[in-house]
């Protein structure tokens, strides 16, 4: 076992201080506008602050977060656990669709979900069979609900690659010596993955506080709900909340990673071919209940989408008999989703190595600001970190051309959802044990060579979950790409949101479900293959 | 597409760049597929180009007054009065020529000249018609807080339409009448939505009976699907429950392209833009002439009374603590 961590972290190269200290400055583009907006509006801070119409959404949106991660945490470990580990059936395929559910756009996954666990709902008839009453989720435990099964994914993904990269030895022993599965879990793997599962746990917590489509269709009042409904009504409160969000995320972000520095990392890294622990007796419940979870959280909102995709298909007087242009439409916009997902998730990643490497192998103090910085962009809502970039992009001359560009969406892409592949590349970074990197340094192996030879193939997977976390939420991502695009740049996701707008359901169900598929086919090929192979 | 670079006026914001057959940007709220053809006829017949980023009202409002003087908008075209308002509020829009205003009626432009409202949507109750017999239906919207109604009535409390009813009720019938109705509505504890397009799809499912809402949804909705047991009812005679909102036009303060936004304003006032409205977005028209789609209440049944509802400062923020303070949105 080697400890990456620990033992004497020596001082970062120069470029690597310099190039992570500049990332994180430009992470801090939604903070300070938000502290310059709230400085320069009316709003009496002190009342605001300490009103019950602040405390009271405040402490929904902590208890909705915090209950989310918990449940994202436990699900997602287990279908990780049973999809990579196990001889659970046709696992792999598994792993992709339970990957899937985080592609639905809240705005339309939450009403199609809805749609079908509502009384008259497309599963009234299976829910009838397990007896239970077709009711539409509301409040608390529905936005609790509807949130862990767009959010497991955060958790299923990072967990994944962390057990792809395990060294079997351990579990083989304890295995041998007579050891169940479940005791095998929670004695030997459990130590192993607790960094990556709890990465994953506060990237759910981050995004259950930005989330603002779920709490409006589900009727839970949040502090994000505050500020998107003040936002035109009454700006100086609305910024000074997301002032408020923002800090508490900085908060919750860096108090969380100086306890982790206190923790003794020890992961190994697998040197040869994973364990496949058989389930035994235990194999079809275990595929039952990864496949009912499936069921719910992928098959719920398809089958609604399906729904109306199939009306607006046959029925007489549909929009598509009508325009049948109606599908082939759909392929520049699938374009433009998979190039723009796949662009961000490579320079999210890109760019938050260093930072990785100043936090995890030298350990710099100020990695844990840092990691608070980053976490702020994903705790806000889209269209605050639009707003900001908008904001900042203004003061550059114009000259430079950058403004609506694709290099200021890309930015704006990185700032809001950046998180998302900070702590998956952070776990990667962990599971490179430093006695190779030493040994290749005494055999002569330059920096880049040891980076490109010794770290990168290790961290593959860990690096490919956290981008591929980038790239279905960029997919997804609507208000950052509405108002900082290229004018006349579509994605599915703004055509989704056109087609919802304007009442036509049936167009809408049909961009959905090509971005399911399109997100299958991606999510497969980029990470659950490239997992599986790398590692 | 074109358009993707940032070429030419606007982006840069500067001055000059502006002879005829510029470049016009329209920022619009109001959806690709209902007014986006009509900006390509606008383009065809006048040889202006046009580039337009399409978005959520408030959104793009937010956005043109964080670009300030550099916003490459031209144009804005709202789904609601309010986010015109907020702009107007913040110096950014400029007026609009007489010229222009004048083909609306008094009520459907701002009176300061910085909006023209473009085309018109009714308040209505849909209904699924499996499930209600219209005869049961009340003539006021006021009467839906009655006993038989309660919880019946789907209700889309965050979205901006409805809001703008509360409005007209607030204004025209004075805040603790207003409240009163709310108030009663809440009280039977009615399934909420985000918007018209999720309550419509409920009620056809048959999960609620009824949902207030705009009156065209349910006329896409059986654009789709002919058999969906979806009916709107009307509120005869002048009810509020029939309050007509319009959507509006703008032009940006400091745009170097005025001419060319006026005209296009002008172009949507059209006979041609107009009959596009009511007949292909099932809409009111507000100019011209034209006469309304078929199977909604004639101009003189929908209520005169015109509220400004593009007045946010205490306006529009007093109907949404009424709405919050209801308890609808909790």
């Amino acid at each position: 076992m080697a400890s990456p961590g620990r033992g004497p972290a020596g001082r970062p190269p120069a470029l690597l201080a310099v190039t992570g200290a500049a990332v994180g400055v430009a992470f801090t583009a939604p903070l300070l506008y938000l502290a310059w907006r709230t400085a320069t509006g009316e709003e009496d801070l002190a009342a605001l602050y300490t009103s019950p119409a602040t405390l009271e959404p405040l402490r929904s949106s902590l208890v909705l977060a915090t209950a989310t991660a918990l449940s994202a945490a436990v699900v997602g470990t287990g279908l990780a656990w049973l999809t990579t580990r196990t001889d659970l059936p046709l696992r792999r395929l598994w792993a992709t669709l339970a990957a899937l559910p985080l592609v639905f756009p809240s705005f339309v996954g939450a009403l199609a979900l809805t749609a079908a666990l509502a009384p008259g709902g497309l599963l009234e008839g299976p829910l009838g069979l397990v007896g239970a009453e077709p009711r539409r989720p509301e409040g608390f435990w529905g936005a609790w609900l509807v949130l862990t099964l767009f959010t497991t994914p955060y958790v299923l993904l990072p967990v994944s690659a962390r057990l792809a990269a395990l060294p079997a030895s351990l579990e083989e022993s304890a295995r041998l010596l007579g050891r169940r599965p479940a005791a095998v879990f929670r004695t030997v793997v459990l130590p192993q993955i607790r960094g990556a599962v709890a990465a994953g746990a506060l990237l759910v917590f981050l995004y259950a506080l930005s989330d603002f489509g779920v709490v409006v269709i589900l009727r839970y009042d949040t502090l994000t709900r505050a500020i998107y409904t003040n936002r035109l009504l009454d700006r100086d409160r609305s910024v000074a909340l997301g002032l408020l969000l923002a800090v508490l995320a900085v908060a919750v972000v860096a108090a969380e990673r100086a306890a982790a520095r206190r923790r003794v990392v020890e992961e190994g890294t697998r040197t040869r071919a994973g364990l496949q622990v058989p389930l035994g007796r235990w194999r079809w419940p275990a595929l039952a209940a990864v496949a009912g979870w499936v069921v719910v959280a992928l098959g719920g909102p398809l089958a609604s989408l399906s729904l109306w995709a199939w009306r607006g298909l046959t029925g007489r007087g549909s929009v598509l008999a009508r325009d049948r242009d109606g599908l082939a439409d759909l392929a520049e916009p699938a374009l433009n989703t998979a190039g723009i997902g796949v662009v961000t998730a490579v320079v999210a990643v890109a760019v938050l190595l260093p930072l990785a490497y100043l936090s995890v192998r030298y350990r710099a103090r100020t990695g844990v600001l840092a990691n608070g910085l980053v976490a702020s962009g994903f705790a806000l809502p889209g269209v605050v970190v639009a707003l900001a970039v908008v904001f900042w992009t203004s003061q550059l001359p114009a000259s430079w051309g950058l403004y609506q560009s694709y290099v200021m969406l890309v930015f704006a892409y990185v700032v809001h959802l950046g998180a998302q592949s900070l702590r998956a590349t952070q776990v990667a970074v962990a599971a490179v044990p430093r006695r190779l990197d030493e040994s290749a340094r005494m055999l002569g192996a330059g920096r880049a060579r040891r980076f490109a030879t010794v770290d990168l193939p290790l961290m593959a997977p860990g690096l490919a979950a956290g981008g591929g976390l980038v790239l279905l939420s960029t997919m997804k991502e609507l208000p950052i790409t509405l108002l900082t695009a290229p004018i006349g740049f579509r994605t599915l996701t703004t055509r989704i949101w056109a087609d919802v707008e304007a009442a036509f359901l049936a167009e809408a169900a049909l961009g959905s479900i090509v971005l399911v598929a399109l997100s299958g086919v991606l999510t497969w090929v980029l990470v659950v293959r490239r997992a599986d192979r790398l590692a | 597409m074109a358009g993707c670079g940032n070429d030419d006026d606007g982006d840069d914001g500067g001055a000059g760049a502006d002879e005829g057959g510029g470049t016009l940007t329209i920022y619009s709220g109001r959806e690709e597929d209902l007014i986006g053809p009509l900006f390509e006829d606008f383009s065809e017949e006048t040889g202006i180009e046009v580039e337009v980023r399409y978005g959520d009202s408030a959104d793009l409002a937010l956005l043109i007054d964080e670009e300030g003087d550099n916003s490459p908008a031209d144009v804005f075209i709202s789904q609601s009065p309010g986010a015109v308002g907020f702009l107007a509020e913040q110096g950014r829009l400029a007026e609009i020529d007489e010229s222009v205003l004048e083909q609306v009626a008094e009520g459907d432009a701002a009176e300061d000249g910085t909006w023209v409202g473009l085309s018109g949507r009714v308040r209505t109750l849909v209904y699924n018609t499996d499930l209600v017999d219209p005869a049961t239906l009340p003539d006021s919207v006021l009467d839906l807080t009655d006993e038989q109604y309660a919880g019946q009535v789907a209700l889309a409390p965050t979205n901006a339409s409805f809001q703008d009813f509360v409005t007209v009720l607030r204004v025209q019938l004075g805040e603790d009448e207003a409240q009163a109705w709310l108030d009663g509505m809440a009280a039977g504890d009615p399934p909420t939505f985000d918007g018209n397009t999720a309550i419509v799809e409920a009620v056809g499912r048959g999960e609620v009976p009824m949902g207030l809402v705009n009156h065209y949804y349910a006329a896409r909705a059986l654009a789709e699907d002919p058999d969906l047991p979806v009916a709107n009812h009307f509120f005869p005679e002048g009810d509020y429950g029939s309050t007509l909102l319009v959507t509006a036009g703008a032009i940006i303060e400091g745009t170097d392209d005025a001419d060319a936004a006026a005209q296009l304003l002008d172009f949507l006032l059209s006979e041609e833009a107009q009959t596009y409205f009511s007949q292909e977005t099932f809409e009111y028209p507000l100019a011209s002439g034209v006469e309304p789609p078929e199977g909604v209440p004639p101009f003189d049944e929908v209520p005169k009374t015109r509220v400004d509802l593009s007045e946010l400062g205490g306006g529009l923020a007093a109907t949404t603590e009424m709405i919050d303070a209801s308890g609808l949105t909790r």
